[in-house]
């Protein structure tokens, strides 16, 4: 189950690209009608992770209808392009407990580093604030 | 820009189911939150919910598009309601400090009925890196 434990835990580094495809309904899905010339700078996304071998939500025993998203920063360093390859470096930085009158809640912070793979120059940094309630 | 300004105000069209399925693929999200009424009941909604994601996605589209994309340092978005299919949004931006060549936006999601569904900041530099 989810705990301090799990708190400085660090993932195996994957790399991700950005995708036109994707992009393309990225942007769709945001009301727009063609490919940006960049990626959105919210395209790259904890989520992607997950087929890369980076389950937060397995890893830290949150079962789907028990998580909430509490929210994401975003700092941006360097531009990043379409098809440039990143490298993602993820560690768990926080795990909190706090009571609620419906019972403990989780708030469990994640931080994903994009660096460019070739240069190593970090280019965007994502922290998800993730949260484990109680089952509904 | 000047402390208390308002950046912008803009009212983002509710977005369909479709849409929001778009956004989950989009982002690669498996969560049957987004896509499947019956799971969304099991957690509580009433129906399926719209990702916060797509909120802090609308929040830097507009900050670039105000401030220019290689401005923007910084943005944090904190989800605090549910937004369910078709519910417009009005996502505010606000001054709220000037500082050493950066200026610091208090950011607000509200829908019509005005509960507020995100709260955040955003950075942004007024000169070029």
């Amino acid at each position: 189950m989810v705990s301090k434990d799990h708190e400085g835990k660090v993932y195996p580094p994957y790399q991700v690209r950005p995708d036109r495809t994707m992009g393309l309904q990225y942007a769709q899905a945001l009301g727009l009608a063609a490919l940006p010339a960049r990626p959105p700078l919210t395209y790259l996304i904890f989520l992607r992770g997950e087929t890369q071998g980076v389950d937060l939500f397995g890893d830290l025993d949150i079962p789907r209808h028990q998580a909430l998203h509490g929210g994401q920063r975003y700092e941006w360093f360097a531009p990043v392009e379409w098809d440039d390859a990143l490298e993602v470096r993820v560690r768990i930085d926080r795990v909190l407990e706090k009571n609620s009158k419906t019972g403990p809640l989780w708030f469990v912070d994640a931080s994903f580093d994009y660096h460019h793979a070739q240069s190593g120059v970090l280019a965007v940094r994502e922290v998800t604030r993730l949260i484990k309630r109680g089952a509904p | 820009m000047k402390t208390g300004e308002v950046l912008f105000q803009v009212r983002v069209p509710g977005s369909s189911r479709e849409t929001i399925a778009l956004f989950s693929q989009a982002t690669q999200d498996p969560n049957p939150i987004h896509i499947d009424d019956a799971f969304a009941l099991r957690c509580g909604f009433a129906q399926v919910i719209q990702q916060g994601p797509m909120t802090t996605a609308h929040f830097a589209r507009l900050l670039a598009e105000y401030c220019g994309a290689d401005q923007l340092r910084s943005l944090d978005v904190s989800f605090s309601a549910p937004v369910f299919p078709l519910e417009d949004l009005d996502l505010r931006a606000t001054v709220e400090q000037v500082e050493d060549g950066v200026v610091l936006l208090a950011l607000v999601a509200q829908k019509a009925d005005g509960t507020v569904t995100a709260k955040g900041q955003a950075q942004v530099a007024l000169h070029q890196r």
